[in-house]
C-alpha cells in the first residue's frame, strides 16, 4: 500500500481580493501515481499545484506534502519535494547556457561537482537537448526551450514532479518526447502530476484523471471511468469532449476505451468472437 | 484652495493618500528648520542640546506650506480631471496619436509588468530559489528575476508593435474623433482667467510687490 | 478584353531570413490563398509557419527589417509597392498571444475594435458601422463594455479577431489563434474564423498543430519542412497521409486509428465513427 506523498483535505482559497478559487478540495496523491489534471481556464488547476509548493497557502483546510503538513515551511524546502515547471519558458528561463539554466535548480539543493554534473546531464540527455549545453537558450525555438524547463525540474530528482501544460504548442516529436519522459519517470518511482487541455494525451499517459471546475473536483478516477460515455454530462457541463477513441468507441458500441490501444484491443476482442 | 473644494464637496477621502505622503514629510522640514537653521539668532525655547529659532520656524513655514501647496495642487488636479476625457480632448485639438496612445498605454505597462514579475518568480522559487530567508536571500532573488523580465518585455514591445501596424497604427492624417467635448464658455472665462490671475501672481512676485507675503 | 487579376494572395518562390540570421527561415515557398477559401499550415516547429504568416501580410520585410527573396502578390499587384498601412487593410493577421494584440489603449472593447479603422481616418458613421459589424459577426456584443485588459484568453483572442475583421481585410492570417487557449476559447476561436471566413468571403490561411481544428476548417493543407513545402493538397488527403507524424504534424486521431487498425487487420467502419 502505498501512502499518500500529497494529501489536500478540505482545502480552500480565497485570494485576498476576495475572488474564491478553490473548495473543499479533496485528494490524496499515492507515491509513483500518474494524474492529469483537467478543465477549462479559471477552473483552478494552476491554484491547486501552487498549494503544492507553498507558493499559495490555504486559507480554509490542509496540505500535506511528503507526509507531514505544510504549515510554514519555505518553498524552497517544499521545492525539494514537489518540482513545478509552468507553463511559459518565457517566464523562466534567464541563464546564458542551457547547462547553467539546468544547473540552477540543482544548486539551489546544494547539489555540487560530480553530482551535479551528472543530474545536469541526465536531465539533459532525457529532453534530447544534450548535445546543445552551450548554447543560449533563446536561440533554441520556443518548444525546444519548453523542453529545456521542463529538464531543469527533472534535474532537482524531485520525488513529485509537477507539469504545467507541457505538450501546448509542440509539435508531434515535442509531444512524443514528453510522452516519454512521463514514462521514464514512472518507471523510476516518481510522481507525476500534468495539466493538460490535450484530452488524447491525458487519457494515454495517466492513470488517474481529475476534472476540476470553478474551483471544485467534479470527478476523479482512471480514464476508463471519466472519459466514458457515462460521465460524458460531466464532461460537457464543463465544455470538455472525451478524446476521439473513447466517442468512436462509444459510437461502435465496444464499451469504454479512452485510449486508441484500447480500442484497437476491443476490436481486435470483438473481431475474435465474431 | 484645495482645502476650500475639498470641505465643499464634503469628502477629504480623495486626499488622503495625499495627506498620508505629506505628514511625514511636513513633520520633517519643520522639525530640522526649526531646531537646526544655521545661524540664527533668536532663540524661541530650548529642548535638550536644540534650540528652536524664530528664523528657522518662519522658514520652515515656508517651506512647508510650499510643499503642502504643491502637493494640494496636483492631488486637486488629479481628482477633478477624468484622464480619458482629457486625453480625448487633447487629441480633438491636435495631440498626436502616438502621444495619445503612449499615454493611454502606459498606465497598463506598471500591473502588467508586475504580473509577469510575479510569474517569474514563481518560477524560480519552484526551482528552489529561497526569497524567505534574510535580505541577503531576497538580493540574490532578483538575479533570476531580471534576465525574463526584461527579454520578455523586449519580445512584447517587438509583439505589439506589429500588432499596431496591422491595426493600421501608421497611417497618415488625422484619427478619427470618436467624442467631442464641447468648450462651454463658462469653462473658457475660467481658464483664461486663472492663466492671467497666475501670471499677475508672479509678475508682483518678482517685482517684489508681494513681500508682504509670508 | 481586359485579363482577371487573380483574386488571390500568392507567394512565388519566397525566400527570406530574419535580420541578423545567417540562414534562411523560409526557401523557395509558393503558395496561394484564394478568396472564400481557406488554407492551412501545418508542420514541426522550425518549419518556418510564422515566417510564411509574417510575410504574406508585410510585416517582413516592411516592419521587422530581414531579406525577402521572391514576389508576393496581393490580388496581382507587389505587396512591396504598398505602404504598410495599405497592407493591414487588406491582409489581416492574428497571432497566438492574445495579450500583446490588444493595443492597451482602449478603456472598453468597443473602442479596442474601433482601433483600425479611426487609425485610418474614416468618417464617424463608418467608424462605428464597421465595428458593430465586426463585434456582431464574433458574438461578442454582451462584452462591448468590458475592460479589454481584464477577459479570459478566449474572450481576449476573440477581441483582437473583431479588431482585425473591423478593417474588413481581403485576406485573414492567424499563426496559432488557439494555441494559448483552452478548449472552450479553441471552440469560440474556430467557429469564429470558420463564420467570417464565410460570410465575409476572405481568404484565410491558418497555421495551427491542432490536426481537428485543420479537418474541421480548411479546404486545402500545405504541410511545411525546414522552410520548404513538404507536402500540399486537399485537407481531407493531406491529413489522412501515413507519413504525417513523420513530418512532424500529429495527424487527427482518426487518421491514426485508420493505419493502426489496417496494420493489425481489424475492420473500422468508417460511416459510424465520429467525424472529429
Amino acid at each position: 500500500m502505498s501512502e499518500a506523498i500529497l494529501a489536500a483535505s478540505g482545502l480552500g482559497f480565497v485570494y485576498p481580493d476576495g475572488t474564491r478559487a478553490l473548495s473543499e478540495i479533496d485528494l490524496e496523491v499515492a507515491a509513483g501515481e500518474r494524474l492529469a489534471i483537467i478543465g477549462q481556464n479559471g477552473s483552478g488547476k494552476s491554484t491547486l499545484v501552487r498549494h503544492l509548493n507553498g507558493l499559495l497557502r490555504a486559507t480554509e483546510g490542509s496540505v500535506a506534502v511528503g507526509g507531514a503538513p505544510v504549515g510554514r515551511r519555505h518553498v524552497a524546502d517544499l521545492a525539494r519535494i514537489v518540482g513545478i515547471c509552468f507553463q511559459n519558458p518565457d517566464r523562466q528561463v534567464f541563464a546564458g547556457t542551457v547547462r547553467s539554466e539546468v544547473e540552477f535548480g540543482p544548486r539551489n539543493l546544494r547539489l555540487r561537482g560530480p553530482e551535479l554534473e551528472q543530474a545536469t546531464t541526465h536531465a539533459l540527455a532525457a529532453v534530447g537537448l544534450d548535445g546543445r549545453t552551450a548554447e543560449n537558450p533563446y536561440d533554441l525555438g520556443f518548444s525546444e526551450r519548453k523542453l529545456l524547463t521542463i529538464a531543469s525540474v527533472l534535474a532537482m530528482s524531485t520525488p513529485v514532479v509537477v507539469l504545467d501544460e507541457p505538450t501546448t504548442g509542440q509539435d508531434a516529436g515535442g509531444v512524443r518526447t514528453i510522452e516519454r519522459i512521463v514514462a521514464r519517470l514512472a518507471e523510476d518511482g516518481r510522481t507525476v502530476i500534468g495539466i493538460s487541455h490535450d484530452m488524447r494525451f491525458v487519457a494515454e499517459t495517466f492513470e488517474r484523471v481529475v476534472i476540476m471546475r470553478e474551483g471544485r473536483i467534479v470527478l476523479d478516477g482512471r480514464p476508463a471511468e471519466v472519459f466514458a460515455e457515462a460521465s460524458w454530462p460531466v464532461l460537457a457541463s464543463t465544455n470538455l469532449e472525451a478524446p476521439y477513441a473513447a466517442r468512436a468507441g462509444a459510437a461502435l458500441g465496444l464499451g469504454s476505451t479512452p485510449t486508441e490501444p484500447a480500442l484497437l484491443a476491443a476490436l481486435a476482442a470483438g473481431a475474435d468472437t465474431a | 484652495m484645495s482645502a476650500l473644494v475639498a470641505t465643499w464637496s464634503g469628502s477629504w477621502r480623495g486626499f488622503r493618500p495625499y495627506l498620508i505622503v505629506l505628514t511625514p514629510l511636513v513633520a520633517s522640514i519643520m522639525l530640522i528648520n526649526t531646531f537646526l537653521y544655521p545661524g540664527a539668532e533668536r532663540v524661541l525655547f530650548v529642548v535638550g542640546p536644540l534650540s528652536a529659532t524664530e528664523e528657522g520656524l518662519t522658514a520652515a513655514s515656508q517651506a512647508a506650506l510650499r510643499v503642502i501647496a504643491f502637493a494640494f495642487s496636483v492631488g486637486l488636479f488629479a481628482l477633478t480631471t477624468r484622464t480619458g476625457e482629457l486625453i480625448e480632448d487633447l487629441e480633438q485639438r491636435g495631440l498626436g496619436r502616438r502621444a495619445t496612445f503612449i499615454i493611454s498605454a502606459a498606465v497598463g505597462t506598471v500591473p502588467r509588468m508586475a504580473d509577469r514579475a510575479r510569474e517569474i518568480v514563481d518560477s524560480q522559487r519552484a526551482r528552489g530559489l529561497d526569497t524567505q530567508g534574510g535580505p541577503l536571500a531576497r538580493l540574490r532573488g532578483l538575479v533570476p528575476l531580471a534576465g525574463p523580465l526584461v527579454l520578455s518585455a523586449l519580445t512584447d514591445v517587438e509583439q505589439r508593435t506589429m500588432a499596431l501596424e496591422a491595426r493600421a497604427f501608421a497611417a497618415p492624417g488625422r484619427r478619427t474623433v470618436l467624442r467631442f467635448h464641447p468648450d462651454v464658455p463658462g469653462e473658457r472665462v475660467l481658464r483664461w482667467g486663472m492663466a492671467a490671475l497666475s501670471f499677475l501672481l508672479v509678475l508682483l512676485a518678482l517685482t517684489g510687490h508681494l513681500a508682504w507675503l509670508p | 478584353m481586359a485579363a482577371l487579376t487573380p483574386m488571390s494572395l500568392e507567394l512565388r518562390e519566397i525566400s527570406y531570413r530574419y535580420a541578423g540570421s545567417t540562414s534562411a527561415a523560409v526557401t523557395g515557398l509558393s503558395l496561394s490563398i484564394e478568396r472564400g477559401r481557406v488554407v492551412g499550415v501545418a508542420g514541426p516547429n522550425g518549419a518556418g509557419k510564422s515566417t510564411l504568416c509574417l510575410v504574406a501580410v508585410g510585416l517582413a520585410p516592411l516592419t521587422i527589417g530581414g531579406e525577402l527573396d521572391g514576389q508576393v502578390l496581393i490580388d496581382g499587384r507587389a505587396a512591396g509597392e504598398a505602404a504598410q498601412h495599405e497592407l493591414a487593410v487588406t491582409a489581416g493577421i492574428l497571432f497566438q498571444e492574445p495579450e500583446t494584440q490588444l493595443s492597451g489603449s482602449a478603456p472598453t472593447v468597443w473602442e479596442e475594435v474601433a482601433f483600425g479603422p479611426r487609425n485610418l481616418g474614416l468618417s464617424l458613421d463608418e467608424v462605428v458601422d464597421r465595428t458593430w459589424s465586426a463585434i456582431e459577426a464574433l458574438a461578442i456584443e454582451g462584452i462591448v463594455e468590458r475592460d479589454p485588459a481584464r477577459l479570459s484568453g478566449g474572450q481576449a483572442q476573440l477581441v483582437a479577431l473583431a479588431a482585425v475583421l473591423a478593417l474588413r481585410p481581403d485576406y485573414l492570417v492567424l499563426d496559432e489563434p488557439t494555441s494559448q487557449l483552452d478548449p472552450e476559447g479553441t471552440r469560440l476561436v474556430a467557429d469564429a474564423v470558420g463564420r467570417a471566413a464565410r460570410q465575409t468571403g476572405a481568404g484565410v490561411l491558418i497555421v495551427e498543430h491542432k490536426a481537428d481544428l485543420l479537418a474541421r476548417l480548411c479546404d486545402e493543407i500545405v504541410v511545411l519542412g525546414g522552410g520548404r513545402v513538404a507536402m500540399a493538397g486537399p485537407a481531407g488527403k493531406v491529413l489522412a497521409d501515413p507519413t504525417l507524424e513523420a513530418l512532424g504534424v500529429m495527424p487527427p486521431a482518426r487518421t491514426r486509428l485508420a493505419a493502426a487498425a489496417a496494420a493489425a487487420g481489424l475492420e473500422l467502419p468508417a460511416e459510424r465513427l465520429p467525424p472529429r
